[in-house]
């Protein structure tokens, strides 16, 4: 073998690597939804959402306990990547890259304003108000937000094909999206705020893509991970929870109260799903690109109504199934694009 | 001492001299520095590398089969040189472009 065919199949090989990462991550999103949708029926969670139902009204009970669970799943995930980072000897890395915050590090903390609060408070919201299947797919089309951004700011290159990929995964989003929102609506009982955190997660998690690709390009990724998520944690735990409970809810009572082994089991099962999925996200863009890295990341949506339905016993609509089988088929139109010759991902 | 800095901005610091090197060299020069003596170290810092390549940083100009074993016997072997875009991305975590 030459070696320009030696360096052809070194590039596939970054490619597809990176590509796997993305697999990953998608499958690890998709078990998430299961303990995310577990923790709502988990004391004290159903007494808090009860609680606060009482005096303040149901959907301020939902988005309080949806706020109180964002901050406990942030905090278990941030406890396996510290755990992670100790594995893989990369605390002193850590130390460094924390300490460069205006050139790096302010990327990983900006990253977790989008990420945190906005996508997975919004996903959470979503799951609260409407449930997880539609948290899933509503979220899918932030490739396209992020692709977009990747492409304006910094200029990523997208070939026609990833294109191609992008679209087709989000028409199957959109179906199985709509699918949903029609049968809701002709039941009467469309739940509009549900659908804010549906776009807080789709938007949320666009950006934030497009962010972490700017701090990624001088940073390890599973060092800028574990800051993004530290930075996720400082917001719910100094800013928002305290800002709740100043507010009168009962938030600290309850925090204090989720210290039980069945709660610490169904957030630790969150924190290492979801976790590790992020992982898998960061790591699969310095490879193939932040386009690539969310379009492939979006099989979530189809790894999250399959493990709803072998474990909840969920059973997805016809229009389910269908955008389903879109988002596999967008996924291998781009898995399928010939990269031999791609040695950057941007226009240099 | 530069062994304070991330290990990608030490990456972009030794290619800003706008000179071509060999990855391999780059890599034993890094594992001193940094304490990173084991296999997995030395493969840690060589995909930072293909990261910055990658994220279009550093530009490949030259490959060889490392015959000899001086990285992994029988895998390709880059020297890189720093890019534009590198120049600039090195600017921004305050190297020696400012």
């Amino acid at each position: 073998m030459d070696i320009r065919e030696l360096k052809k199949l070194e590039n596939k090989r970054k490619m597809n690597k990176g590509y796997m990462w993305a697999l990953f991550c998608a499958i690890l999103w998709g078990i998430w939804y299961i303990p995310g949708t577990i923790i709502w029926a988990v004391p004290p969670f159903d007494a808090m959402w009860v609680d606060i139902d009482a005096t303040h009204g149901g959907s301020m009970a939902t988005i309080v306990v949806a706020l109180l669970i964002s901050a406990f799943n942030a905090l278990t995930v941030i406890v396996a990547l510290l755990i992670w980072n100790g594995y893989l000897g990369k605390l002193g890395e850590m130390k460094r890259t924390l300490k460069e915050f205006h050139p790096c590090s302010k990327w990983f903390f900006l990253a977790s304003i989008f990420g945190g609060p906005i996508a997975i408070l919004g996903s959470f919201i979503a799951i609260g108000f409407i449930g997880a299947g539609f948290a899933a797919v509503a979220a899918l089309t932030y490739p396209v937000i992020g692709s977009i951004l990747a492409r304006q700011w910094y200029g990523e290159q997208i070939s026609k094909r990833a294109w191609m990929g992008i679209l087709v995964i989000i028409v199957g989003g959109l179906t199985i999206f709509v699918g949903g929102a029609i049968a809701e609506i002709s039941a009467g009982n469309l739940s509009y705020i549900g659908y804010i955190g549906g776009l807080m997660a789709a938007l949320g998690w666009g950006i934030e893509g497009a962010i972490a690709g700017k701090g990624l390009d001088i940073a390890e990724p599973d060092v800028g991970i574990t800051i993004r998520f530290l930075g996720e944690n400082l917001l719910y735990w100094v800013i928002l929870i305290p800002i709740a409970a100043l507010a009168g809810y009962p938030i600290l009572e309850y925090a204090l109260q989720a210290f039980t082994p069945l709660a610490m089991l169904v957030l630790g099962f969150a924190g290492i799903t979801f976790g590790f999925c992020y992982v898998c996200w960061y790591k699969s863009f310095p490879l193939i690109g932040v386009g690539r890295g969310q379009g492939i990341g979006n099989l979530y949506g189809l790894c999250a109504v399959i493990f709803m339905y072998l474990f909840m016993a969920q059973v997805p609509a016809w229009t389910v199934l269908i955008g389903g089988a879109l988002c596999v088929l967008g996924s291998f139109v781009m898995i399928s694009e010939e990269t031999g010759e791609m040695e950057s991902l941007r226009g240099e | 001492m530069a062994g304070l800095r991330p290990i990608k901005f030490r990456l972009l610091e030794l290619f800003s001299d706008e000179k071509e090197h060999w990855n391999y060299e780059i890599v034993v020069k890094m594992q001193k520095e940094y304490n990173m003596n084991s296999n997995f170290g030395r493969d840690s810092i060589n995909f930072d590398i293909l990261e910055l390549a990658s994220g279009g940083m550093l530009k490949s100009v030259e490959s060889k089969i490392d015959e000899d074993g001086v990285y992994k016997k029988g895998f390709l072997l880059h020297k890189y040189v720093i890019t534009d875009f590198g120049k600039t991305r090195a600017s921004d975590a305050c190297l020696m472009y400012v």
